[in-house]
C-alpha cells in the first residue's frame, strides 16, 4: 500500500504549490546533502575503528530536520534522540567539534564524555540527544516553559520516533504542554513499517495499532496532522504553520512525517537495497528542483563538493584532536569544582 | 538577639519565599503548590502569581523533566514531590537526566534544580507512602542528598539548595513539619557536606538523620547519667562530612548508625564502611546498625512500629554496646 501511495505522492509533489524560493530550497538542498554526506563519511570511519562505538543514523530522514530547522534561529531548543546527527547539523552545529565528541576526543562539545547518543550545544540551542528512547521530550517541556517565563519569543522542538511515542514521558508531557500552553512543537518522525521489517524488527506484536501517531494529539487538546518527511517542501510549510503557532503563544502542536530509515537506525546494521529506498528525500527534491529548472548540474556538483570538504575538514579536525586527560574521568559530576 | 520559635514547615517557607523575592529565575513546580492548605508552600502563589508557582498534573516524568529542562536553560527551579516514593515513576529524569546530564555535557550545561520530596514512616500510611529512600538518590552520582532535622536547619539548607548550581534531592520528614525551634529572621545559609553535633559526648558516637536523630537524642538524654553518647547529624547524606564522623570516632570508638531508611546497601552500610576503613585502628569494638529491614511498610500501626527504629530500640543499643 505504501508503494502505490509512493507513486501518487510524487505526482502531487510535483503538482503542489511551490512553497518555496529558489534561494531557500538550495539552502535546505545544501543542509540536506551536508548530512547525507557527514553520516555517509562517519560510517566509513566507524567502519574503520576510529569511532569507538556504533552512532544512530539519520539517513533517510534528512528533509525532516532540515525543514524543521529553517524555521529556528540560533537561541531556539531542539531536544533530540539517539540518532541525532540530522538534528544537529540542521540546527547548525559545529562540524569540527561534532566530529570530534563522536570519536571522543577532548575537543568535541562534550570534552568525549557525550559521544553520539548525549551530544550537548547550548551556543546552538541543541540541548540534548538522549540515549533514553523519548527521555528528551520532558526536558523539552522544561525549555518551554523557559521560554514561555522569560516571554521572548523563542520555541522549543522535540523530537522523537513512533517508538518513543508510546513512552510515558512523551504522553505526560503532551498533556503537560497542553496543559500549560507552552511554546512547543513536538516533531514524530514514523519510519515505515515496510523498513522495520527490512531490519528484522517486525515483531509478532505491533509497536503500535494505529497508523498515524498524529491522532493522539486530539487526546491531549492539541492540533496534530501527519505529512511525508521525505518531501522537505511539505515539512518546511507545516512546521512553519506549528512552529508560527508555537511562537505567537498559541501553544504546542504535533507535527508526525513518514520517514525511512535506510540505514537502519544503527550504524552498520543494514544495507539497504536500491529497491527499498523509493522515499529519499534527496532524490525527491533533487528531482523537484530539475523540473522547476532551479538546480543546475554545476550548481549541483558545486554543493556537493563544498559540503563534502567541510565533512573532510571536520574529519580531519577530530582525527587529530587529543585524547581528554585522564583526569576528566572525574570532572563535571557535579559541574564547577566539587 | 531574642528567640524566634516557629515550625520546620514554616522555617521552609521563609526560605523559598525570600530567595524567591530577591531571583526571579526561582520557580516552584508541583502538584497542589499553588494550595493554601500546605504548609512549606502556603502563600507563595500569593506572592508570585501563577507563572512561577505552578501547579502540574498529576505526571511526576513530565513535571520533574520540566524542571530539569528549565534548569538547564538557565531557571532555578524548585520540583515538589508530594511523597519521595511518588518519584519512583521518575527514575529516569531523576537518576539518568538530573543526576547525569551535566556530567554527560562535559560541564556544558548546569542543572540547579531543587527536587523537594516528603518522606517518612510512622503515619501508618504502607509501603508505598512510608519510605526515605535518601540512600537509593545518594547512590546515584551527580546528586547532592539533603536531610534537615530541625527548623533552623531546614531553612539554612533549603537557602543553600536553591543557591547551589547542580541537582539537589531535599528531602522533608513529614512528621518533622511541624517541631518547633528557634529560626533568625534574618537570611542565612548551611553549607551542604558539614555534619552537625548535636550532643557532645565520649563513650559512644551515633550518627543519625532526619527523625532518626530526634529518636537518637531522647535515648541519649535518657542514658545520660550512665552513658556519655555524642550524637552526630550529617544533614546532608551526600556529600558526607566525614571529618566529623572520623573525629568523633577517636574519641568514643564506639559507633551506633541509626537509620530510618532501607538497611541492606543503605546509608548505614556507607558509615559503617567509613568506619571500617579509616577508623578501623581506633573501633573498641563492633559497629552497629539500627536501620528499617529490607521490608515494605506495614499499614497495621504495632507492625509499623516494630520495623522502625525508635529512642527505645536506641537506648537498648546503647546499653549492649557498653556492656561489651
Amino acid at each position: 500500500m505504501l508503494v502505490n501511495d509512493k507513486f501518487l505522492g510524487i505526482t502531487s509533489y510535483l503538482m503542489s504549490k511551490i512553497v518555496l524560493d529558489n534561494d531557500k530550497f538550495l539552502e535546505l538542498y545544501r543542509v540536506m546533502i551536508r548530512i547525507r554526506t557527514y553520516e555517509t563519511t562517519l560510517r566509513t570511519l566507524s567502519r574503520e575503528g576510529k569511532i569507538p562505538a556504533r552512532f544512530g543514523m539519520y539517513t533517510g530522514q534528512e528533509g525532516v530536520a532540515t525543514g524543521v530547522s529553517a524555521h529556528l534561529k540560533k537561541d531556539d531548543q531542539i531536544g533530540s534522540t539517539h540518532r541525532p546527527v540530522g538534528h544537529l547539523i540542521a540546527k547548525g552545529i559545529n562540524l569540527d567539534k561534532l566530529t570530534a565528541e563522536l570519536c571522543g576526543k577532548a575537543t568535541g562539545f562534550n570534552k568525549g564524555k557525550a559521544g553520539s547518543y548525549h551530544i550537548f550545544d547550548p551556543e546552538t540551542g541543541c540541548l540534548g540527544a538522549n540515549g533514553i528512547v523519548g527521555a528528551s521530550v520532558p526536558m523539552c517541556a522544561g525549555y518551554a516553559l523557559r521560554n514561555q517565563i522569560k516571554n521572548d519569543g523563542r520555541v522549543t522542538v522535540s523530537y522523537f520516533g513512533e517508538g518513543g511515542s508510546n513512552q510515558g514521558g512523551i504522553q505526560e508531557t503532551l498533556n503537560l504542554a497542553a496543559c500549560w500552553n507552552l511554546p512547543i512543537v513536538f516533531i514524530c518522525e514514523n519510519s515505515s513499517p515496510v523498513v522495520q521489517r527490512m531490519l528484522g524488527h517486525e515483531m509478532d506484536y505491533p509497536q503500535l495499532t494505529i497508523d498515524n501517531v498524529s491522532i493522539r494529539a486530539a487526546g491531549y487538546g492539541m492540533p496534530g496532522s501527519t505529512h511525508d518527511g521525505w518531501d522537505v517542501e511539505e515539512v518546511y510549510r507545516v512546521a512553519g504553520e506549528a512552529i508560527n503557532r508555537a511562537r505567537s503563544g498559541k501553544g504546542p502542536t504535533l507535527l508526525e512525517f513518514k520517514v525511512h530509515q535506510f540505514e537502519g537506525n544503527l550504524e552498520g546494521r543494514l544495507e539497504a537495497n536500491e529497491k527499498d529506498k523509493p522515499f529519499c528525500p534527496i532524490d525527491v527534491l533533487e528531482h523537484k528542483l530539475r523540473i522547476r529548472q532551479i538546480l543546475k548540474k554545476d550548481t549541483e556538483e558545486k554543493i556537493r563538493l563544498e559540503e563534502l570538504e567541510l565533512v573532510q575538514k571536520a574529519v580531519k579536525f577530530a582525527l587529530s584532536s587529543p585524547e581528554p586527560d585522564i583526569k576528566e574521568a572525574y570532572t563535571d559530576v557535579f559541574g564547577g569544582a566539587f | 538577639m531574642p528567640e524566634r520559635i516557629i515550625t520546620m514547615s514554616e522555617a521552609l517557607n521563609e526560605a523559598m519565599f525570600n530567595e524567591m523575592k530577591k531571583n526571579s529565575d526561582i520557580i516552584l513546580l508541583g502538584e497542589n503548590v499553588s494550595s493554601s492548605f500546605r504548609g512549606p508552600t502556603k502563600g507563595l502563589k500569593d506572592a508570585f502569581g501563577r507563572e512561577r508557582v505552578r501547579d502540574a498534573p498529576i505526571s511526576e516524568t513530565s513535571f520533574i523533566g520540566a524542571g530539569i529542562g528549565a534548569a538547564i536553560t538557565g531557571l532555578r527551579p524548585i520540583v515538589e514531590l508530594m511523597l519521595v516514593d511518588f518519584g519512583l515513576v521518575a527514575m529516569d529524569q531523576i537518576l539518568n537526566q538530573m543526576g547525569k546530564t551535566t556530567y554527560m555535557s562535559g560541564g556544558a550545561v548546569k542543572i540547579p534544580i531543587t527536587l523537594r520530596a516528603v518522606i517518612g514512616a510512622g503515619t501508618s500510611s504502607g509501603a508505598t507512602h512510608s519510605e526515605s529512600l535518601y540512600s537509593l538518590f545518594a547512590h546515584m552520582p551527580g546528586i547532592k542528598v539533603v536531610l534537615p532535622s530541625t527548623p533552623y536547619d531546614a531553612k539554612g539548607l533549603l537557602t543553600s539548595s536553591i543557591r547551589e548550581n547542580c541537582p539537589k534531592v531535599f528531602l522533608e520528614h513529614r512528621l518533622l513539619y511541624n517541631v518547633k525551634g528557634n529560626v533568625p529572621k534574618e537570611e542565612y545559609t548551611i553549607p551542604l557536606g558539614v555534619a552537625n553535633t548535636c550532643n557532645e559526648g565520649n563513650d559512644v558516637t551515633i550518627v543519625a538523620s532526619g527523625l532518626m536523630l530526634h529518636e537518637s537524642l531522647k535515648a541519649a538524654e535518657k542514658i545520660k547519667n550512665k552513658v556519655s553518647v555524642e550524637v552526630i547529624d550529617p544533614r546532608t547524606i551526600y556529600p558526607l562530612d566525614e571529618e566529623t564522623i572520623l573525629k568523633s570516632l577517636q574519641k568514643t570508638g564506639r559507633l551506633i548508625v541509626v537509620d530510618e531508611d532501607y538497611r541492606y546497601c543503605g546509608f548505614s552500610a556507607e558509615i559503617a564502611a567509613l568506619a571500617a576503613e579509616k577508623a578501623f585502628k581506633q573501633l573498641k569494638g563492633p559497629i552497629y546498625r539500627l536501620a528499617t529491614p529490607n521490608t515494605p511498610f506495614p499499614f497495621n500501626p504495632r507492625l509499623e512500629r516494630e520495623l522502625l527504629p525508635n529512642a527505645e530500640k536506641i537506648e537498648k543499643l546503647i546499653q549492649k554496646v557498653i556492656g561489651e
